[in-house]
């Protein structure tokens, strides 16, 4: 994939297919350690003990048996070549947790691509689920939360309602701009 | 092998440049064709023309090191915006192309050996 996002929105989609109501999206940037950290979490159905060992696999994953597609090896390929790695953890009835690290400034490291972009489809796509995006580079923190917008917009607005995303996307934009001086 | 200029690519209607105001006036000695950036720095070589998929700013790092002639995108790829200034900065010029990769190769090999 050209872009980590594209990564980032594949794995919150195995996440929402799993019945997750709750995913969390932490991205930390520590240029100066050359860290780049993704984590992706969810109180979904999580993954049976024999299946998480092949869920790493491209050959076994195919749509009979799956909550989950290419994108998980894709992504540790991703990492790989970068210099860094894919963690996995599962839980059936509990969840999933899917931790990638990179070498910051790695050559072959794809850049996050549009992160704006990217969290709008993924409130987009969420239904009732909610989502949690943590955004750290260096020493400062951008945040959101949809249970929060959720609140304050009270039951009669919803989520997808286009001057809520147009919002959002302000909102991010915003943010995200916000902690552009710290790299 | 004789060589072919960038000059020469652009006057064809499936090259365009992406980065106008760069120096077109540039030797092409061979091609290289490749996408996992790292590969490239250690196998491509100078007045190559660079022909990849990838269109963020490292590309325009590995032009610069190499000393490449230019790099082509192949299959309608657009260059992001900062790809752009940079490869504009370092006097890189930056070609797209509708073309696949192969079609852009076959058709440098004519022109370099005509």
């Amino acid at each position: 994939m050209k872009e980590l996002s594209l990564h980032i929105n594949d794995i919150i989609e195995n996440a929402l297919k799993a019945e997750a109501t709750l995913v969390k999206l932490t991205i930390v940037e520590e240029p100066v350690q050359n860290k780049l950290l993704i984590k992706i979490s969810d109180n979904g159905k999580g993954m049976p003990k024999e299946f998480r060992s092949r869920a790493m696999d491209p050959f076994t994953t195919s749509r009979t048996t799956r909550p989950v597609g290419l994108g998980l090896s894709l992504f540790e390929a991703s990492a790989k070549r970068s210099g860094g790695s894919l963690k996995l953890l599962s839980k059936e009835n509990v969840g999933t947790v899917v931790l990638a690290r990179f070498q910051y400034d790695h050559i072959d490291r794809a850049p996050l691509g549009n992160m704006v972009s990217t969290i709008t489809a993924v409130i987009l796509g969420l239904n009732k689920a909610d989502f949690i995006y943590v955004h750290r580079i260096g020493g400062e923190t951008f945040r959101l939360d949809t249970r929060e917008i959720r609140q304050m917009l009270g039951d009669k607005v919803d989520l997808n309602d286009m001057e809520v995303i147009r919002w959002v996307r302000g909102y991010v934009r915003e943010g995200l701009a916000e902690l552009e001086d710290q790299r | 092998m004789k060589t072919y200029s960038v000059d020469a690519l652009l006057a064809h209607e499936k090259f365009q440049l992406a980065n106008p105001g760069v120096e077109t006036n540039k030797e092409i000695g061979s091609v290289y064709i490749g996408d996992l950036l790292s590969w490239v720095m250690s196998h491509s070589e100078q007045n190559c023309a660079w022909i990849t998929v990838q269109t963020h700013i490292n590309i325009v790092a590995v032009a610069v090191l190499l000393e490449m002639s230019c790099i082509i995108l192949p299959e309608g790829c657009t260059p992001d915006e900062d790809t752009q200034k940079k490869a504009l900065e370092e006097n890189i010029p930056l070609l797209v192309s509708p073309w696949t990769a192969y079609n852009i190769a076959c058709f440098l090999k004519e022109k370099m050996e005509s």
